[in-house]
């Protein structure tokens, strides 16, 4: 056991700082934030991918050939938390660098390789994810959209939901039914849906926090190219398995749980500034006690995805216990956000364009959007039962 | 960065849990105070007590990282608690004891012959190890500590006292004169906890850790007990949540293992999750410590402040599972919830190491640990 870093890997993470510090505007993350519009905030974060990509710095867990940078398992964890302590920007394409990406990488022919990858990592073609729909959420294995091999194309009708970024997307990866027959998780099909296409629409949905990520998305007589077929017809469910794991795993986690500290350091430097009836908030116990729960649940993400990560390493597989990870990030996220607004009590109520706001309503927007923590990339609910019958070995 | 134990910490680990597992009465319903048990000298017999030892004193000059796994076990198998303090002691000794006080000690705790114990808490002083009236005055010590694990078997003490420098911690020889021992009646006899009164007994200045640097001793004492009991937490947390899970399985209710219940399963797996978690924390802690790091102390009461409430957690929960059953003395579910409530008091109790947390991560991200505006 040893926790400090090898010196190539503190090489490494101090040419990624100097690239950070280079590239992200000056006084970024303490007086130059994001654009408040929403438009706009989508232009500047793509052209930060665009960025990070001209600097070397995209996808660098992906082969060299790809243009990556076969970066090592530490060394991803050393990039997710060096991007979130620069407050870099999250980035709109995460579902093709993340998840579309990876599953060519892993399942796609030679031709979609070469006509995909390029554009996934310059974050000049924006993927979404097509995997919801309004009567197949948790139960992913239910879904209906259909997609009818006809000649050479397939024709695909149905609807998705929370497919986020949609309206800056150029492609889809969406899974859709291919077959009625056996068991309904083996009919169903991977396919790499261009957006531009005739017969899609989309409709936004706004969130609870006001925000407009997602959409629903409607396919109406869709042609889709029979090249378009990741992986084999009908193999689209055990494919999309694999590949969630890296949704959930520690690479993801472990650049939740830096944003999730930045938020809760500010919040106790915020707690050294206020005072209730002339004392310092932080010099109440019950607040010391409610910070120093989060403070640690926040700094046990970090260890937990270290511990995964130290046990690939050590050549074990990526099993279950990404869902233990993203359980418990999420549940920590949302109570350090109740926290925060325990703490600051009635001015956290308060949003950033009243006079009275603490930190110009940050910890308010942060509270609200921390709600889909525990919904998204697989419920709570669903997490334990992964949980309890594949780690505990529980009865389904 | 590896966060992974090798093939010697984790083998020592499994055969320290299976010398406890030999010892029935360890896990039997009844308590019984343990003294010198079965499982005192298998794992002498093993070498435990040699392991921390300096190797030119006839011991393995081991690191706490290598026996991290095996107080984990001492946990689960609910050995005497005795045997973690003696490992402490060892540790204390080892870092900060002059050679002469080295030599006394630590060849007869290497083989397993002497046992030292830990006289920290006191009627009166709360959480905080450190609010004590035990002190040393003209070289004499005084002061009735209570609820010393061991203490009534112990051949040596660590006391920790105030004197006109500050806190400090003293050894204290058993056998001197002016020790008396008195066995507490409680929750838990098979922790052999003990009321211990020094009267005015002699403290050479050899006697005192650390010397000149007496303040680095107590606050290792401090970090290094808080854990190593949070390591034996983790232990009976994992151990209870195997036990409930192995009970889903089998007992059926409505015709199928109540496993199958999501009221049951979700139980089970948000316990796991905390038990996973509270792993990564202790086993941080050990390491933090080992290595003196930068944020030993916080990285110590993160872990004895989570490690706490996750096996009083996994201690209810699991009584919960067990329904009916796990409310008779006879399935012996309550010796876990014992021992937990025993660890839960040892070195400052959960809430008080959330407040020490937050006050470390303030000083540490450089914000004022006192308010400045208000002076007396």
């Amino acid at each position: 056991m040893d926790f400090n870093y090898t010196p190539a890997e503190e090489q490494f993470r101090m040419e990624l700082r100097a690239f950070l510090a280079e590239a992200l505007p000056e006084g970024w993350g303490e007086t130059v934030f994001l654009p408040e519009d929403e438009d706009e905030q989508a232009v500047f974060r793509l052209d930060w991918e665009r960025k990070l990509y001209e600097g070397g710095w995209s996808c660098i867990g992906w082969p060299k050939e790809y243009g990556g940078r076969d970066a090592t398992l530490s060394e991803r964890a050393i990039y997710a938390e060096e991007l979130a302590r620069a407050r870099a920007p999250e980035l709109i394409n995460i579902i093709g660098q993340n998840l579309a990406g990876h599953t060519i990488i892993h399942h796609g022919t030679p031709e979609q390789k070469a006509r995909f990858l390029p554009g996934i990592i310059s974050s000049r073609e924006v993927w979404c994810q097509g995997f919801s729909e309004p009567n197949a959420g948790s139960d992913l294995a239910s879904i209906k959209t259909r997609a009818e091999l006809k000649g050479d194309k397939f024709i695909v009708n149905g609807q998705k939901i929370w497919t986020s970024f949609a309206q800056h997307s150029q492609w889809c990866l969406a899974l859709v039914r291919t077959s009625n027959e056996g068991p309904r998780h083996k009919g169903i099909s991977l396919l790499l849906i261009d957006m531009r296409s005739p017969g899609i629409t989309l409709r936004p949905l706004r969130q609870i926090s006001g925000e407009n990520e997602f959409n629903e998305t409607f396919f109406d007589d869709v042609e889709v190219p029979i090249e378009n077929l990741l992986g084999p017809i009908n193999e689209g469910w055990r494919i999309t398995m694999t590949t969630l794991s890296y949704e959930r795993g520690p690479e993801d986690a472990l650049g939740r749980q830096v944003r999730i500290k930045q938020e809760l350091d500010t919040l106790i430097a915020k707690t050294t500034e206020l005072r209730n009836d002339g004392k310092r908030l932080i010099d109440d116990p019950l607040v010391r006690q409610k910070l120093g729960r989060s403070i640690a649940e926040v700094e046990i993400i970090r260890l937990n995805c270290l511990r995964a990560l130290s046990r690939y390493l050590a050549g074990e597989d990526r099993g279950s216990d990404a869902s233990i990870l993203k359980l418990f990030w999420s549940e920590v996220g949302v109570r350090m956000s109740e926290t925060a607004m325990d703490v600051l009590g009635p001015l956290a109520t308060l949003n950033g364009d009243d006079p009275l706001a603490v930190g110009s309503g940050r910890w308010l927007t942060s509270w609200l959007q921390s709600k889909a923590f525990t919904i998204y990339a697989g419920s709570s609910e669903i997490q334990r039962n992964i949980i309890g019958e594949r780690v505990l070995g529980l009865p389904r | 960065m590896n966060f992974n134990f090798d093939e010697d910490q984790r083998s020592l680990g499994e055969t320290v849990a299976a010398v406890l597992a030999d010892d029935a009465q360890l896990l039997a319903p009844d308590p019984v105070e343990a003294g010198t048990s079965k499982a005192w000298e298998a794992l002498a017999e093993l070498g435990l007590f040699s392991l921390l030892v300096p190797e030119d004193l006839g011991g393995a000059g081991f690191s706490l990282i290598d026996v991290s796994l095996a107080i984990e076990a001492l946990g689960a198998g609910l050995a005497p608690p005795g045997i973690a303090s003696t490992l402490v002691v060892t540790e204390l000794l080892s870092r900060y004891g002059s050679d002469q006080l080295k030599a006394r000690w630590l060849p007869g705790i290497a083989t397993g012959e002497l046992h030292a114990a830990l006289a920290i808490q006191e009627v009166g002083s709360g959480p905080d190890p450190l609010s004590m009236r035990t002190a040393f005055v003209a070289n004499g010590l005084s002061g009735t500590k209570m609820l010393v694990d061991g203490g009534s078997e112990a051949d040596l003490f660590l006391v920790l006292a105030g004197s006109a420098d500050g806190p400090a911690v003293v050894v204290i020889d058993a056998k001197a004169d002016g020790v008396s021992c008195r066995a507490h009646d409680g929750l838990d006899p098979s922790s052999a906890l003990a009321e211990v009164t020094f009267d005015n007994v002699a403290v050479g200045d050899d006697d005192i850790l650390g010397g000149a640097a007496a303040a680095d001793a107590v606050a290792t004492l401090q970090d290094l007990g808080a854990t190593v009991a949070a390591g034996m937490q983790i232990g009976i947390a994992a151990r209870v949540l195997d036990i409930s899970v192995e009970y889903a399985k089998v007992r059926v209710q409505f015709g199928q293992p109540i496993g199958a219940f999501q009221g049951i399963k979700h139980v089970c797996a948000d316990l796991a999750v905390a038990v996973e978690s509270g792993r990564s924390a202790a086993y941080y802690a050990f390491w933090a410590v080992a290595e003196d790091a930068p944020d030993r102390a916080r990285a110590a009461s993160m872990a004895k402040a989570y490690c706490g409430e996750v096996a009083r957690d996994g201690c209810n929960r699991a009584t919960q599972i067990h329904g009916g059953m796990g409310f008779t003395w006879e399935l012996a579910l309550h010796r876990y919830m014992r021992r937990a409530r025993i660890l839960e008091q040892a070195f400052g109790n959960s809430d008080w190491h959330y407040d020490r947390v937050t006050e470390q991560t303030v000083l540490a991200n450089g914000h004022a640990t006192r308010d400045e505006a208000v002076s007396v």
